[in-house]
């Protein structure tokens, strides 16, 4: 890309009792992975709402992993196979749709594969770099944030960080 | 048409039903739904290339369920169908909205309907839906009514139009799809018009959190259409209905159609087929293709 | 009243001027009034099918934001959005679309002047063209109205024959803005442009709005809402391609943790939760009584409170309409 110091912004999604527990893994082993990625924890691979992602797209997320536990290991049993079923399909829909393939990947990682979370992401965070900015969706932010007049400022001090915000 | 008043009269005077939805004629070359309460009445239902609404949509409303109701017992909704709103009917039953036995289907034979009110039948205005139905002939209907005639043969419009979609880069999808979306003034008609978005609260409607954002402009269209499109995945029985009830003539059934596609190509599922098996989001296969996962 | 001629080709020319002085121009398209780059693409055609959608969101539109907000620990700056000033010019505009800025002043400027609204009406010039389509859902002619009506245009346009249109100028507004353009114009022939008026076929009276606006303020509770309200699938198509529907929500909508901003966007009195409370009460719970809101606003409400029907007869609610219900039907038996 044109710009060398763009560094992509990457949400992952992972499961509570696995995904979750083999990053925790990567990081007591350890092991170095890019610290691009923000890790939201939710219980259940098949509890992850398709609107998380467009949501996650829409605050100006570049890349998405979507991760749970292998087949026949999630903790309630069946999720991770729901999932699988509605994650083909948003998959096709969002790539008809426009959205490049690699933007939106997909990982079984169990809690002892701290090396394969590794690998998972930096997959990810590396195919996400050559892609390059996520443009498009960029594209439907963008009436919202040209519009967006000079403000009068706030005193940079008093602004919530976004860390602060609950 | 005769037999259809006779039996739908029938219906009502010996009270198995206690309506029938069907169709009534508006002038010749248009009809409207009419839910039909007395045997009187029974001599205002048509069926014709004209019938082009799904009447399945009016199944899971809270007042037509009622009235069923009727002292103490329930009785049957009688419902003039297509095959392909028999499809619905079907997608509804898996769904549990409904059983079967609340509903008396009077399937009708079809050799296709006009695309929209006021043309004259041929190949050329057949609506597109009706070009890749393969049941002409109802699938699960309680009487068998209407003559058997051919379909007329032209090529699969909407299939021609997503293969050409696809041909495009990802950007140019993009672009295209992002301007069909703009135009969208989320008067939520398509969701409306379908027959399987029945959720009494869309998501689309709840405010806390807002996933999908209220606003008509690019970044809220884009959202609701891509939901839209996902909840119908794998559930879509393709009548088309939404296209047809979009103001703004945004092609969705694009969209649907594409949907439908994979349920065929992953999972060698065709929606509201068949009684005997599970929905397909509903349910898994531990043997469920792994290709997406790494 | 003025009236000018103003012959096909310098009608091209003329809307060449207008974008090429930095105008918008829009006319007529299938689905919708559409922003036009190259005016020789312009079909003007008095015979042509009523775009589905009205002109109503170049006024008043689908999504605006009023207002961009950023917050502190102990702040709020807020900052007015600002409506674009340029001038836009409609054009081949059918008299049920051109109707609906007289009808829309009234509710925007009541207890309310709103801003938003009427700069860019001040900044919008309307010119009508004669209409020669009518299907059996128009009808105009039962609200006041009629296809050779100039209510709401600033000029009006009448085709007197193969190749020349009679302008009419109705407005002051629309005197002014020839101005500019007046090398187009040669002068009128009044009588040419009132007997190609006379043949045009006018959409027969369906109803008297004086009786249904008296049969409403007596069938309030009456068995013909739920009817209608049973078939009805409360969506918003009607009310959205209305050129005089004019409810709207606001909502706020984050751009960041600290920004964002207040949208107004298009709302419809046809879903079910326009009118629910946040106590889970709702008032017009079922699809009867919201339907029977639809037409008592729009011919008896509106009416008491502005003297005028909520309505110009389009027929474009009742076109678009999946289950074909039919407003001028409706309204046509709010009789005894
Ligand atoms: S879009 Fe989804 S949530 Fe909304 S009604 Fe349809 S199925 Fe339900
Ligand atoms: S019917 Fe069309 S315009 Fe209305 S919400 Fe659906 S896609 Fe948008
Ligand atoms: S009248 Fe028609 S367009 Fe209006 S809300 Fe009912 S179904 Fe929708
Ligand atoms: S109510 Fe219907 S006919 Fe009347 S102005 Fe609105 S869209 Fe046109």
């Amino acid at each position: 890309m044109s710009d060398k110091n763009w560094e992509p912004k990457i949400v992952a999604f992972v499961c509570n009792w696995c995904t979750y527990t083999g990053a925790d893994l990567a990081g007591t082993s350890r092991l170095k992975y890019p610290t691009n990625v923000k890790l939201i924890r939710v219980m259940c691979s098949g509890g992850i709402d398709p609107v998380f992602i467009l949501k996650a797209f829409e605050r100006g997320a570049d890349g998405i992993l979507v991760s749970g536990c292998h087949p026949n290991d999630c903790h309630y049993n069946a999720g991770n196979f729901h999932a699988r079923r509605r994650w083909t399909f948003f998959d096709e829909l969002l790539e008809y749709l426009g959205v490049e393939k690699g933007r939106l990947q997909f990982s079984w990682v169990s809690a002892s594969e701290g090396k394969k979370f590794v690998d998972v992401v930096s997959k990810v965070v590396n195919d996400v770099k050559e892609m390059g900015p996520f443009k498009s969706y960029d594209e439907l932010n963008s009436e919202f944030m040209t519009k967006f007049p000079d403000m009068p400022e706030i005193d940079k001090n008093m602004i919530i960080k976004e860390e602060e915000a609950v | 048409m005769e037999e259809l008043k006779k039996l739908a009269k029938e219906l009502l005077e010996n009270k198995t039903v206690a309506a029938v939805i069907g169709y009534q004629q508006v002038d010749d070359k248009r009809t409207k739904p009419i839910i039909v309460t007395t045997p009187e009445d029974a001599s205002k239902l048509v069926f014709n290339e004209y019938c082009l609404n799904n009447l399945a949509v009016y199944l899971t409303k809270a007042r037509i369920k009622n009235l069923a109701k009727q002292n103490g017992t329930t009785l049957k909704l009688g419902i003039v169908a297509k095959p392909c709103d028999i499809h619905a009917i079907v997608a509804l039953i898996q769904e549990s909205q409904l059983k079967r036995e609340d509903v008396y289907i009077i399937g009708m034979n079809c050799h296709g309907v006009v695309k929209d009110y006021g043309m004259d039948f041929s190949g050329e205005t057949l609506a597109t839906k009706c070009t890749p139905c393969d049941s002409h002939k109802p699938l699960y209907s309680d009487s068998n009514l209407g003559e058997v005639k051919d379909t007329p043969k032209v090529s699969d419009e909407v299939l021609e139009k997503i293969q050409a979609v696809e041909k495009m880069s990802h950007k140019e999808r993009f672009e295209y799809f992002k301007k069909e979306f703009d135009k969208c003034i989320k008067c939520y008609a398509c969701r409306a018009a379908c027959p399987l978005c029945y959720c009494q609260r869309c998501i689309t409607d709840k405010t806390v959190p807002r996933w999908v954002e209220s606003s008509p402009h690019s970044r809220g269209n884009f959202s609701w259409n891509v939901v839209r499109a996902f909840h119908l995945s794998g559930r879509c029985i393709g009548c088309g209905e939404c296209e047809r009830a979009c103001p703004m003539d945004i092609p969705l059934s694009l969209l649907n159609r594409r949907m439908t596609e994979t349920a065929k190509q992953a999972f060698a599922y065709v929606s509201g087929r068949s009684l005997d098996t599970p929905t397909l989001v509903g349910s898994y296969d531990v043997k469920d293709s792994d290709e997406l996962f790494m | 009243m003025d009236e000018k001629i103003i012959s096909k080709q310098n009608l091209v020319n003329f809307c060449k001027d207008i974008v090429a002085n930095g105008h918008n121009l829009l006319a007529p398209g299938k689905t919708e009034y559409n922003l036009i780059q190259d005016p020789s693409e312009i079909v003007l055609d008095t015979k042509s099918k009523p775009t589905k959608a009205s002109y109503k969101t170049f006024v008043f539109p689908k999504a605006e934001p009023i207002l961009y907000y950023k917050r502190g620990k102990n702040d709020v700056v807020m900052l007015d959005a600002k409506v674009d000033e340029k001038k836009t010019v409609i054009f081949g505009a059918k008299p049920c679309d051109t109707n609906s800025f007289n009808i829309l002043n009234k509710i925007f400027n009541w207890d309310y002047k709103d801003d938003f609204y009427n700069e860019r009406v001040k900044n919008f010039i309307v010119i009508g063209l004669m209409c020669e389509y009518s299907d059996r859902y128009c009808f105009c002619t039962s609200v006041g109205s009629s296809p050779v009506s100039e209510k709401g245009s600033d000029l009006f346009l009448v085709p007197i024959d193969e190749n020349n249109y009679a302008v009419r100028i109705v407005t002051d507004k629309g005197k002014e803005f020839i101005g500019a353009y007046s090398k187009y114009f040669t002068e009128g022939a009044p009588e040419k442009s009132k007997a190609a008026e006379e043949k045009v076929k006018q959409p027969e009276v369906a109803f008297d709005s004086k009786q249904v606006h008296e049969w409403l303020g007596k069938n309030f509770e009456h068995p013909k809402w739920d009817g209608v309200g049973d078939l009805c699938l409360s969506c918003a198509q009607c009310a959205f391609v209305c050129p005089v529907c004019h409810c709207f929500d606001l909502v706020d909508e984050d751009y960041s943790y600290t920004e964002g901003r207040r949208m107004k966007n298009w709302d419809g009195c046809q879903f079910g939760h326009f009118t629910l409370h946040a106590s889970g009460h709702n008032p017009r719970d079922i699809q009867g009584k919201r339907y029977r809101q639809r037409i008592n606003h729009k011919f008896k409400y509106y009416v008491d409170k502005f003297d005028e029907i909520l309505c110009t007869g389009c027929g474009r609610c009742s076109r678009g309409c999946a289950v074909s219900i039919d407003i001028k039907e409706i309204v046509a038996n709010c009789t005894d």
